[in-house]
């Protein structure tokens, strides 16, 4: 097979370019209107912006290796969306203390994730699983069916209604975000540390590196980066219900692959991250304007992972 | 050397531990229900246990392999909206047999699918049944986009009813799964499975055909989550393109109860088979003690979740008494 | 005597990098051939070639005189080449049985396989080297139990019942203590007389003086010389191996303890027991240059990690005359203390990132938020600069250094900090002479400019020429002390095995 020499987050870009002058071709297609296309962009862009913050954690996790996944983002982002919801309910002054509430809830459940993979040696893909069925009860328990609350005006403002020169809120966040990310990963201690402990923990330990606290810290992380996801996705859509958060877990981790960061750890970068959902929001609109149904949806959806780690994911084989 | 020999044990019988939480949650249901020993409360929880059982032991055996398989839930849901539309309420026993053999069919296509990009393609087995498991829920859905269509009551009453010598067909389908699984153990093949699954490197050099067995572990996982799907359609008697959906997790846990490794090379069936009961148990319990409606799906998960702890949790705290 | 096989002219690249460029070697049955040669020189991708495990690029095999492809480990199996790995090729999680029977076990009825006739078949094979094995060592005793003496015998007893035509022994005797050793060369004696050709993998002069007819000498990829072993010197093959270096000698103007006696104490350790040490008490003097003894297994890797905070320990260790207790080996890092692990690949580097970062791996914190990183690659280029690091640049992946620049690159992030007490665990294993050389001119140095260094070496010549002091370990405890006179290689070689001899001034 063909060694690949362009860096995968630009091959995803491309792949997002090429779907999106596809895209033009459609009925509802923006033909040769460049300001129609300009418009569409700019939706595209901001659709994947909650995508991208979501994934963001499971980058994070997915970098720290041993297998590194968080399942339970989805579940996560539900309850923090519900959490706005209920405790914002209308008014702009609760706006800052229910995303601090939701930080922190988003934080201690990834804090347990953390502590079952670390102290209990439990494997990520279990423990993040079965908590995303402990905070999917807790839902259950919190809202006992109903869920009553509204967003506040000036959420919906910055989030979901053009903020600067017809760019929208969301958009700017994104861009703001995902500056904060590289710093975080190229500019400090913590992210040298995370690419250390994913790609050999033993050397790291040996070079003084404090792999448990790394490690739980990451996943304490990934639960607050979809905490913030989930206060976004409700100030977009101002309404919430029980499986609002469902539709991002999937794509999460198929924007991270798809953006070429190694699923064995040690390796990987936000902006791949970006691209990936980038490129995953685009297949999901261009299959909805098709009126393709959810089916086929997440047929190609998952053709469209499995293509891509067949790309990017292939490990040694036994003969070399 | 004491611990050689508690290391022989575990080797042999991995599910030593398992038996003891078994006999715990066991004792927790017959005091919450007396009746549970009586043959049609047995028969009962044995026929809903069933389609549990069958996938857990599916991914048992990819596990043992070194692997892991996120589909199978996806694989049943398939196999049951299959059933419901070509079969339909009134179905015929001919055809009925004929669809359930194609089931089986897409079953093992299904985990040839995983088989071959793992195995041949050397993709990593979470990512790439995470992959392949959307793409059979899509499937599913494609084939029975609501939920409708069904198995004619005969079959349901078939499944529910047959009892030979006071014993349920669960009971007997469980059994003979047990021997066929003690003479694998015994044959090559077997000895290839758990070579694979516990350092594929060295299997490789003494010339184990590695990926042949890597391949085949998917596909007996795809067959076994095909019989899940079979039992579970008789069983509900309807179809429903999402009835698979909670099988993965909990194929996974009834397996780790059980004491398979998830690093693979260790295990056997008698594992998922007692971790697959236990857990029916517990949801028998929380339902059987008054657990108010709301509460019951976080108390189920939170008990999953402990068990899944709990090998880790003794782990820890013999390391801080040695 | 007929030729059995022939490999002429084999290549063979891993990526970026040429691991043969045009080996060839002979052997005829009953014969027993030395490969031979510097570390990543390509013996062990060459018998992965005879052996079917490695695809070629260019060269033949010929099996009794006709050209073969072995497509696999299987085809090999099957044409009658046997393998002993270095990196054993054995199942931890199954029993000894299950791994010697692998794909041949004894069938039964039906298609079964004969537990019994399989348990036979294993204790006649361990009985090959019954009185050198503990009797612990049953049929049924899963392989990750044992200990690396008794593995590497596993591994030869799998590899013999298949009754090969050829049998690769690679590195089979680096576990093995002297008892083993001679039994396994008086049953390539007798293998031999049955017509079994042996292709002999080694590093050890004495061994192959011992029992190889004839020679093969691999230098960087290419086949540099051959011929019968009665008719070479060890000179002479050192020659071959690595012609820049020969005649030169590990030696060191050796401190006398008085003159250590004068200075200060920099550690101190009194009855450090861990799961392995049984009570261990010593103390290092600035600036010297402490040799850690003895056969393998005794407990010097656990030396090294407890006083690193590596592994829990009990006991009383004093760094400079402050009582400490590493937990973790942060906490030493942060006190001065620097750990060069045994195992370079795996303890040592980040493999897949780049030379830069293993540098600054246990550093970072050094240089703020955001992390400055101008300051960091000019002190890594510095590092890298001092001690002649042979790379691409900074940016490359470390994967593509050779054995002893990577181990450069394991010691430059530790020097970077300026370690006061520097811990080496077996650092020239598996690094070739000319890098050897250039390590034991960097110890030198650093002991003479003040740092103290405990250094555990497999090689007794190594630990002679230039340690001022060697304790050597057996069992989990100190047994003997050699300094000044004493501390020769015939005494160290006897303390080793149990002769105790203390230094007495």
């Amino acid at each position: 097979m063909k060694r690949l020499t362009i860096s995968p987050p630009l091959a995803a870009v491309l792949l997002a370019i090429v779907l999106f002058l596809l895209s033009g071709f459609l009925p509802n297609g923006f033909g040769g209107n460049l300001d129609v296309a300009a418009a569409q962009a700019v939706n595209i862009v901001r659709l994947s912006v909650f995508l991208g913050i979501i994934a963001a954690g499971q980058t994070l996790v997915i970098i720290s290796g041993n297998e590194g996944i968080d399942l339970s983002t989805g579940a996560v982002v539900t309850l923090t969306a519900i959490l706005t919801y209920t405790i914002v309910n209308g008014r702009n002054e609760q706006v800052l203390p229910a995303l601090l509430a939701v930080l922190i809830v988003g934080g201690m459940i990834g804090l347990i994730n953390g502590a079952g993979v670390a102290f209990l040696n439990i494997a990520p893909l279990v423990m993040t699983l079965g908590m995303a069925g402990v905070v999917s009860g807790l839902i259950l328990v919190i809202t006992q069916g109903n869920v009553s609350g509204a967003v506040a005006p000036i959420m919906t403002q910055l989030i979901a209604r053009p903020v600067f020169q017809g760019i929208p809120g969301a958009i700017l966040i994104w861009i703001v975000f995902a500056a904060l990310m590289w710093l975080l990963l190229e500019r400090t201690t913590y992210g040298r540390h995370l690419f250390a402990i994913g790609t050999n923990r033993t050397t790291a330990r040996l070079s003084g590196i404090r792999v448990t606290a790394t490690v739980i810290g990451t996943y304490a992380l990934s639960g607050m980066l979809a905490g913030l996801g989930g206060f976004l996705v409700v100030g977009n859509t101002g309404v919430v219900h029980i499986r609002i958060g469902d539709p991002f877990l999937f794509p999460s981790i198929a924007a991270v692959a798809v953006g070429g960061t190694l699923l064995t750890g040690g390796k990987g970068s936000y902006f791949g991250t970006m691209a990936g959902a980038l490129v995953l929001t685009l297949i999901t609109s261009l299959l909805t304007t098709m009126q393709m149904p959810e089916s086929v949806r997440r047929m190609v959806l998952g053709v469209t992972l499995l293509v891509m780690i067949s790309i990017y994911g292939r490990q040694r084989g036994f003969r070399q | 050397m004491k611990q050689s020999r508690w290391q022989q044990r575990t080797y042999r019988h991995p599910y030593l531990f398992a038996l003891i939480l078994l006999f715990v949650a066991f004792t927790v249901n017959l005091l919450l229900q007396p009746n549970l020993i009586e043959p049609t409360a047995l028969n009962r929880n044995m026929r809903v246990f069933l389609p549990l059982i069958l996938v857990a032991i599916g991914q048992a055996i990819v596990m043992i392999g070194g692997g892991i398989d996120i589909s199978v839930g996806s694989i049943v849901s398939v196999v049951n909206a299959l059933l419901a539309t070509q079969i339909g309420l009134s179905g015929d026993p001919a055809t009925a047999v004929l669809i359930m053999g194609v089931a089986l069919l897409v079953g093992m296509g299904a985990g040839a699918l995983n088989g071959l990009f793992i195995a041949y393609l050397r993709l990593q087995p979470i990512i790439t049944t995470f992959a392949t498991s959307f793409i059979y829920a899509g499937l599913a859905l494609f084939i029975l986009p609501n939920p409708g269509g069904g198995v004619p009551p005969q079959f349901t009453a078939l499944y529910r009813e047959t009892v030979v010598l006071w014993l349920p067909l669960a009971f007997y389908i469980i059994a003979a799964l047990l021997l066929a699984w003690a003479l694998v153990r015994r044959t090559r093949y077997g000895r290839y499975l758990y070579a694979v699954g516990g350092k594929a490197d060295a299997a490789y050099e003494t010339g184990v055909p590695v990926r042949a067995v890597q391949f085949s572990a998917y596909v007996i996982s795809g067959l076994m989550a095909a019989l899940g799907g079979i039992a579970m359609t008789l069983l509900t008697g309807s179809g429903n393109a999402q009835v698979g959906d909670p099988l993965t997790l909990s194929s996974i846990t009834a397996a780790v109860i059980g004491g398979t490794p998830l690093s693979g090379g260790a295990g056997g069936i008698a594992g998922p088979i007692i971790g697959a009961v236990i857990l029916g148990l517990i949801r028998n319990i929380i339902s059987f003690a008054n657990v108010a409606t709301w509460w019951q799906t976080f108390v189920n998960a939170a008990i999953i979740v402990l068990a899944l702890a709990m090998p880790g949790i003794i782990n820890l705290i013999r390391r801080r008494n040695a | 005597m007929s030729l059995l096989l022939s490999a002429r002219n084999v290549a063979k690249r891993y990526g970026a990098v040429q691991a043969l460029v045009d080996a060839s070697l002979e052997i005829g049955a009953g014969e027993t051939l030395a490969l031979i040669g510097a570390n990543g020189s390509g013996k062990s991708t060459l018998s992965k070639v005879i052996n079917g495990v490695v695809a070629p690029d260019g060269g033949q095999l010929l099996l009794d005189g006709r050209p073969v492809r072995f497509e696999s480990p299987h085809a090999a199996k099957d044409a009658g080449i046997s393998t002993v790995f270095q990196e054993l090729s054995l199942v931890p999680q199954m029993t000894v049985a299950e791994n010697i029977w692998l794909t041949r076990e004894p069938h039964g009825r039906g298609g079964l396989i004969d537990l019994r006739q399989e348990r036979r078949g294993t204790e006649a094979l361990l009985d090959l080297f019954a009185g050198t094995v503990r009797p612990d060592l049953t049929p049924d005793t899963p392989v990750s139990a044992l200990l690396p003496d008794e593995k590497q015998i596993v591994e030869i007893l799998k590899a013999i019942s298949v009754n090969p035509r050829l049998l690769i022994l690679d590195e089979a005797t680096a576990s093995l203590d002297s008892r083993q050793v001679q039994r396994l060369f008086e049953l390539i004696g007798q293998w031999k007389a049955q017509g079994t050709a042996i292709i002999f993998i080694s590093h050890r002069m004495t061994e192959i003086e011992q029992i190889a007819d004839r020679y093969s000498v691999l230098r960087n990829g290419q086949t540099v010389g051959a011929g019968a072993v009665k008719d070479a010197t060890v000179d002479d093959l050192v020659a071959l191996m690595a012609p820049e270096t020969a005649g030169t000698v590990v030696a060191r103007r050796r401190l006398s303890t008085d003159l250590l006696a004068t200075r200060r104490t920099v550690l101190q350790v009194e009855n450090l027991q861990t799961g392995v040490l049984r009570g261990v008490s010593l103390q290092v003097h600035e600036g010297e240059l402490l040799g850690i003894g003895g056969l393998k297994g005794q407990g010097q890797r656990d030396l090294l990690l407890a006083i690193f905070g590596g592994v829990p320990y009990s006991g009383r260790m004093l760094l400079e005359g402050k009582p400490v207790r590493f937990t973790h080996p942060r906490q030493a890092m942060n006190q001065g203390v620097a750990l060069v692990p045994g195992d370079r690949a795996g303890e040592g580097l980040l493999a897949i990132r780049a030379i830069l970062e293993n540098l600054l791996v246990p550093s970072w914190r050094m240089y703020g938020f955001p992390l400055r990183m101008g300051r960091a690659c000019r002190d890594a280029g510095a590092i890298a600069a001092r001690l002649e690091i042979k790379m691409p640049g900074l940016d490359a992946p470390v994967s593509v250094l050779s054995g002893g620049n990577a181990q450069k690159v394991v010691i430059g992030k530790w020097l970077l900090r300026n370690p006061r007490l520097l811990l080496l665990d077996d650092p020239t294993k598996g690094v070739d002479i000319g890098a050897k050389m250039e390590f034991y001119r960097l110890l030198t140095r650093l002991c003479d400019e003040g740092t103290t260094v405990i250094l555990y070496s497999s090689d007794d010549e190594e630990l002679v020429g230039l340690c001022d002091r060697v304790l050597v370990m057996h069992d989990g405890r100190i047994s003997s002390e050699l300094a000044g006179g004493s501390l020769t290689t015939a005494n160290l070689v006897a303390a080793s095995l149990g002769v105790v001899h203390r230094e007495t001034s």
